[in-house]
């Protein structure tokens, strides 16, 4: 009955003139996880980038809407502040911001002066230990000469950081050993079974299903060419991990 | 022996030594005078105001713990007392030939004397040089004997509208270790011409951190001659020209002999109408084998109608070295400001952070938490 979820409706975008995304329809419900497979170049970081409000992805047509609120008409740092989280496939380097600053800045932003620094300081260095990561990386620089998996698990401190209540990962996964993934499967869950994201919602973007042996999904949607063609329960990852994409891009085109 | 002091003497303060310097300064080629795409001052058309600068005065004050044996004196004193001691230093180095530092010695007034004896650690010392009138001339001279180790931070203090000459001279013995910071806050109306220069020797550490804040114009060179194997030389800048401020600022490195080692590193950022011109210059000499130099300067331009002008000036004569050239020209990144957003930080907020953080590997440079501290808040303050 409520309208808590977040709720894609016939989302067109383009990038640079090219329209990617063709009629998205998708809903992610607090403490749900929603799964978004499809094989490369099908356009599932152009959807978490439109979503999270990257100036060059133009919304052509369609709504999205966070808690019943436009998010469309926002900037991403209201967008974030309304509770959205996007665990980027490629994170950014920030030369000359500390890990730790940052961090503490974003919580900041999101929740001002919710934990005093030393309470946010034993905070973190929980969640650090639950991701496996080696403290020192707080005194580096944001991604600056991180390697692929050390940036997938900064994204992931700060998901559990920041506990938002909706949280898309875009390939979180992808260059992830066996270790580094189940480290980062158990940080999700402690969020999880935590008060602060026992409610957040997971959108959880992936071309392979491996992460999702971690992280059971409710619901699992298909992307194709900018349309999700299939949606279906967790069975349907497992499908995908036999058959790969081809066996359901035959079956939707021949009914298109 | 006396009358040789006294001739030493003669030759710094002296009536003539300044007729002689300022001979000098009116030949001297002009090294500012190559006006870059934006760079439409002529520096060397500068006007100088040579009557304010004859009546000048500059008081001298130290700050820090003065270990046995370390001398920190003003000029006449260092003459007087010290002459063997401050002739090694005083005019020894590039910075005295430069178009600005013979300026420096034409209007002398006095200036800062500091040795470190032989195997003495200096912790820290702060010398403030204060303009007592609108003109003056901020000297200062280390002398720093063999395995001596020191740091030393330079301040001026001058009331708005100043125009400062400043000079500042490191000579060092055998393996010593010597770091020199400035950062220059003078009023936005004031002006300042520096020349700063450097002689280390053999295995020795030097270090520059330097930061150019304040000033209308604030025009600077700094001489780093290696002519001695197994110096380690870092040259740390950082400038940051708002409104209507222009800095113009050349680094050289001369490898006069091989076997050594220098980084040079320069951050400059632009906001407002800020305008800069930078000049990194790397000179490694045909018998310098094996020098190991890099230059790395990055510019970040913050407003549409800020400029910089970054123009490297590599000359390599030998062949079995290592030189590295690096250069980054731009605005903020906007996937790297997209991503602090999506975190809930606003877009002034994110572009403030990239900005400091832009600066930061150079604020890291900076020997004390305190300076670096002063410089981030200063930083942050004129991003605004
Ligand atoms: N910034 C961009 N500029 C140009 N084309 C882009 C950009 N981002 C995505 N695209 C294009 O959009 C399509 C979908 O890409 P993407 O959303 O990254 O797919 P996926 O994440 O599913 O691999 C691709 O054809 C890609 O080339
Ligand atoms: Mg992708």
């Amino acid at each position: 009955m409520s309208h808590s979820a977040l709720i894609v409706a016939d989302l067109y975008a383009e990038v640079e003139g090219k329209r990617i995304l063709k009629g998205i329809d998708l809903r992610v419900e607090p403490g749900k996880v929603s799964a978004l497979m499809g094989p490369n170049g099908s356009g599932k970081s152009t959807l978490a980038y439109t979503l999270a409000g990257h100036p060059k992805y133009i919304v052509e047509s369609g709504t999205a809407t966070l808690d019943g609120i436009d998010l469309l008409a926002l900037s991403p740092d209201k967008r974030a502040r309304l509770g959205l989280y996007l665990s980027f496939q490629y994170p950014a380097a920030i030369p000359g911001v500390k890990v730790a600053n940052f961090i503490y800045a974003a919580r900041q932003a999101l929740r001002p002066g919710d934990l005093p620094p030393a309470k946010f300081r034993a905070l973190l260095m929980d969640r650090l230990q639950v991701l496996d990561m080696d403290p020192s990386l707080l005194g580096r620089y944001v991604n600056d000469g991180f390697s692929g998996g050390e940036k997938k698990r900064l994204e992931v401190l700060q998901l559990a950081m920041l506990a938002p209540k909706y949280a898309i990962l875009d390939e979180t996964d992808s260059g992830l050993d066996v270790d580094a993934l189940r480290a980062v499967g158990d940080s999700i869950t402690a969020l999880r079974a935590d008060d602060e994201g026992r409610q957040t919602g997971f959108l959880i973007i992936t071309h392979y299903p491996r992460i999702l042996e971690h992280i059971r999904p409710d619901v699992v949607h298909i992307m194709l060419d900018g349309r999700i063609v299939k949606t279906g329960g967790a069975d349907l990852a497992d499908r995908i991990e036999r058959e790969g994409y081809d066996t359901i891009r035959e079956e939707t085109t021949s009914v298109a | 022996m006396p009358s040789t002091l006294a001739s030493v003497a003669d030759s710094m303060l002296s009536e003539t030594a300044r007729t002689n310097a300022l001979a000098e300064f009116r030949r001297a080629p002009g090294e500012h005078e190559r006006p870059g795409r934006y760079w439409k001052i002529d520096l060397d058309g500068l006007e100088i105001p040579f009557e304010a600068l004859v009546q000048g005065s500059v008081e001298i004050s130290f700050s820090g713990e003065l270990p046995d044996g370390v001398i920190a004196c003003d000029l006449a004193t260092a003459e007087r007392e010290h002459g063997e001691l401050l002739r090694q230093v005083f005019g020894c180095t590039e910075a005295a030939s430069r178009k600005f530092g013979t300026l420096a010695r034409a209007y002398l007034t006095g200036g800062a004397f500091i040795y470190i004896p032989d195997g003495v650690e200096l912790p820290h010392l702060t010398v403030t040089h204060r303009l007592v009138g609108h003109a003056g001339v901020a000297s200062t001279s280390v002398l720093a004997g063999n395995g001596a180790r020191g740091t030393i931070v330079e301040r001026i203090e001058a009331p708005a509208g100043a125009f400062v000459c400043q000079t500042s001279e490191i000579v060092t013995g055998e393996r010593a270790e010597i770091t020199s910071a400035a950062i220059q806050q003078l009023p936005l109306d004031a002006r300042i011409l520096a020349s700063r220069g450097a002689r280390p020797g053999r295995s020795s550490r030097i270090a520059f951190a330097l930061a150019d804040l304040g000033a209308s114009l604030a025009a600077g060179s700094l001489d780093v001659t290696i002519a001695q194997p197994g110096v380690e030389s870092r040259v740390s800048a950082l400038f940051f020209p708002t409104s209507t401020q222009h800095v113009d600022l050349v680094t050289r490195v001369h490898h006069d002999v091989g076997d050594a080692v220098s980084r040079t590193l320069v951050k400059g950022a632009a906001a407002g109408a800020g305008q800069a011109r930078y000049v990194g210059s790397i000179r490694i000499a045909a018998h310098a084998q094996r020098s190991d130099a890099s230059l790395r300067d990055d510019t970040l331009l913050l407003s549409e109608h800020a400029h910089i002008d970054s123009i490297p000036a590599l000359e390599i004569a030998a062949n079995d070295v290592k030189a590295y050239h690096g250069a980054t020209v731009g605005a903020i990144d906007e996937d790297e400001r997209f991503y602090i957003e999506t975190r809930g930080i606003s877009r002034t907020q994110a572009e403030r952070m990239i900005a400091l953080g832009f600066f930061e590997s150079v604020v890291d440079c900076f020997p004390t938490e305190t300076l670096r501290e002063q410089l981030r808040e200063a930083l942050a303050a004129k991003i605004g």
